[in-house]
């Protein structure tokens, strides 16, 4: 797609990206001149407080597609694309209600700790790690071809270049800065992020006279479809295609391992839900505004922009900027447009950031540390595999994603990523925490049929098979673009079915007492012991009250 | 400095303590009345919200898939019913979320301390003849050769 502001290089862009960027790299020579080991690496030595974790989950789970294909999807379609925001925030409650706080309480690091915590561990870690490595890996790679295309589009830089560029950042934080550079990266993203958004807002709120109403009458006024455009149906022809797509990210964020990891960060379960309200009031706030950004673009921009905003209207959020801010060519045109360009890229760094180090922990601490060393390894060794799993990972998905290029299908992977993640990690996840009976058959089961199940459906999605976006499916009698209403009750189904037909574990069901114990009261749960950015002792980092 | 061996000082308390209690007897810590009255009390919020909240999002969910005219009709000045029900969606969250947040403050967390103070207590009388096997014994006599380590 190539659109006129990508003709040349942007100045103004580069500019405000080079002092993003300057920024989380002092962050990052600080981050490293604390890193003291595993617990540091891996959890910011848990000393994250509340309301800095709140912000970065926020940062963290707030990607490119939110903010740029939420945005265009409300442009595009309407109605249909604040469905995507509503279930990204109800999301939480599914986190908040079941799995923050047993995170915090019964984990060290990984999703592996909490799900093979009374399971033949070997088995149970490589179950989890399989879940965890499909998720942030179909993940990771629909952000760095995302960022490739955004950062040529908006900016000028070529689209493997920015690729590469984008994979180098992400190391350097991940790889000298572990969780706690992560973490302050996610927490200036969503810093920037949410100040961005809310100035748009006020700009596009100021252009329909302060009355929020006329903004939907405006915006319905400029879509041909008319009254329709605020109607579901739109994008989600198919309401069972709808009913799916909401099982899919109400259960599947519970089952990120990016988000989950986070709550390792904090000092203890009070901190870790504290954290969770902090991030609903920021990404809710954000997802409100998110109606503003597309029906603003629809009323601003009108039918003339949909060309110009290129695949998902994806470049709808940038080109209303540039348009408020004076329009194309003017010096406030070109500023907005560089720095929604420059927040577009923080965004997507706090993203990749995030999951690279949940994907390296997966290797190291469940694959490497307790599989293949079984727990005989110091501390150094698995820190330095943690390292080298993040630079193999962090290049693997470089080369993917510029061996796929700019066509290779993001929602197929952003699909996959959250499909897994509520049919394979949620399911297992919270049978482990619940479940007496349940069992390490079960839990490998489970995991393996809801991790097939989600790549075989999205596989013969009309999505994905025969072609891009196709008319029907590959097969007749399966037409759905998202799995989740079969391939999560698979995941479960599997659990049970594996754990059912397998004997009874008589050490699992007798370790569940303890875990059950653990995970409810916080007894014996890891304290936090790590410096934060500021080098304040953590032990005194405030169990913040919201 | 970097620490060479797994496992770092922690600060002793009973909710923030070493991971390993070999002491606590933790099917009697289960039974106990006062972690039975921390599991009442929590299920009795968390079980009905989240039934609620689910109820909620899908009952929403589902007119937006099959009821598309009604949730396009004009409440307000061409205000749709549809993003009315969105946006409750959001009061729900954080209306949920906040009120969980002063139930644990307030109910979840003492009891949580009190069951917690519970099994120690109980774990410290019964000395080292405590007779239920911890995560480590089991992981020792799983055979898998893991050596017991604190964190």
């Amino acid at each position: 797609m190539t659109i006129p502001i990508a003709a040349d290089l942007n100045e103004t862009a580069l500019a405000i990206f080079a002092i993003v960027v300057g920024v989380t790299l002092v962050v990052t020579y600080l981050a490293s001149k604390r890193m003291t080991g595993a617990v540091q690496f891996y959890a910011a030595g848990r000393a994250i407080t509340g309301p800095q974790n709140g912000f970065a989950i926020a940062g963290d789970y707030m990607s490119a597609a939110s903010f740029l294909g939420i945005a265009g999807l409300i442009f595009l379609f309407g109605f249909d694309g604040f469905l995507y925001s509503v279930g990204f925030l109800v999301a939480f409650l599914t986190v908040l209600f079941l799995l923050s706080e047993r995170m915090r309480n019964s984990g060290k690091f990984t999703i592996a700790d909490v799900l093979s915590f009374r399971m033949n561990e070997r088995p149970a870690r490589a179950a989890a790690a399989l879940g965890t490595l499909s998720v942030a890996g179909f993940y990771l790679i629909a952000q760095m071809v995302g960022a490739g295309v955004l950062i040529e589009a908006l900016v000028g830089i070529d689209f493997n270049l920015a690729v590469i560029l984008t994979g180098a950042f992400m190391l350097i934080y991940v790889v000298f800065g572990g969780m706690l550079a992560t973490t302050w990266v996610q927490i200036i993203k969503a810093i920037l992020l949410m100040s961005a958004t809310i100035v748009l807002t006020l700009f596009v709120l100021g252009e329909v006279g302060w009355n929020p109403v006329d903004l939907f009458n405006e915006a319905k006024a400029k879509s041909p479809e008319g009254d329709a455009y605020l109607k579901p149906g739109l994008f989600l022809a198919s309401p069972i295609d709808t009913v799916s797509l909401g099982i899919g990210l109400v259960l599947g964020t519970a089952g990120l391992p990016h988000i989950l990891m986070r709550f390792f960060t904090v000092p203890n379960a009070k901190a870790a839900r504290s954290s969770v309200m902090w991030a609903v009031v920021l990404i809710g706030g954000f997802y409100v505004m998110t109606t503003a950004l597309g029906f603003g673009a629809r009323a601003v921009l009108g039918e003339a922009g949909v060309e110009a905003a290129g695949t998902g209207g994806n470049l709808a959020a940038p080109l209303l900027a540039e348009e408020l801010g004076g329009g194309a060519g003017t010096f406030g045109g070109d500023l907005f447009l560089a720095v929604i360009a420059a927040v577009a890229f923080a965004t997507i760094l706090a993203v990749v950031a995030g999951l690279v180090l949940s994907a390296s922990a997966a290797m190291s601490h469940d694959v490497w540390s307790n599989i293949v060393r079984h727990g005989r390894d110091s501390e150094r060794e698995e820190v330095l595999v943690a390292r080298i799993a993040a630079l193999s990972i962090g290049a693997v998905a470089i080369f993917i994603a510029v061996l796929g290029g700019a066509g290779l299908n993001v929602s197929f992977m952003v699909g996959l990523a959250f499909a897994v993640a509520a049919s394979a990690n949620f399911p297992a996840l919270l049978l482990s925490l619940t479940w007496r009976r349940f069992n390490t058959t079960g839990a490998v089961t489970g995991v393996i049929v809801g991790t097939v199940s989600s790549i075989l459906l999205v596989i013969i999605s009309p999505t994905v098979w025969p072609g891009p976006d196709s008319e029907g499916g590959a097969f007749g009698f399966y037409d759905l673009a998202n799995p989740g209403i079969v391939s999560v009750p698979l995941g479960f189904l599997g659990c049970w079915l594996g754990t059912m037909l397998s004997k009874e574990e008589r050490r699992a069901e007798r370790s569940f007492d303890e875990l059950y114990v653990r995970s409810e009261t916080g007894l014996g749960a890891e304290a936090g012991t790590g410096i934060g950015l500021t080098g304040r002792p953590a032990g005194r980092a405030p169990a913040s009250a919201m | 400095m970097p620490g060479e061996e797994k496992g770092v000082p922690e600060p002793q308390s009973v909710t923030a303590g070493p991971e390993h209690h070999p002491e606590i007897d933790w099917i009697a810590a289960e039974r106990s009345p006062e972690f039975r009255e921390l599991i009442k009390k929590r299920r009795s919020f968390v079980l009905p919200a989240t039934i609620f909240f689910l109820l909620w999002y899908f009952g929403f969910i589902i007119l937006a898939g099959y009821a598309e005219d009604f949730m396009g009709e004009s409440i307000y000045e061409g205000f749709t019913v549809g993003y009315l029900l969105a946006l409750t969606q959001f009061i729900m969250v954080w209306g949920l979320g906040w009120l969980y947040l002063r139930r644990a403050d307030r109910s979840f967390d003492p009891l949580a301390r009190k069951a917690a103070e519970t099994a120690v207590e109980a774990g410290r009388k019964s000395g080292a003849e405590a007779q239920a096997p911890g995560r480590f014994e089991r992981q020792a006599d799983a055979g898998t050769g893991r050596e017991v380590q604190p964190s």
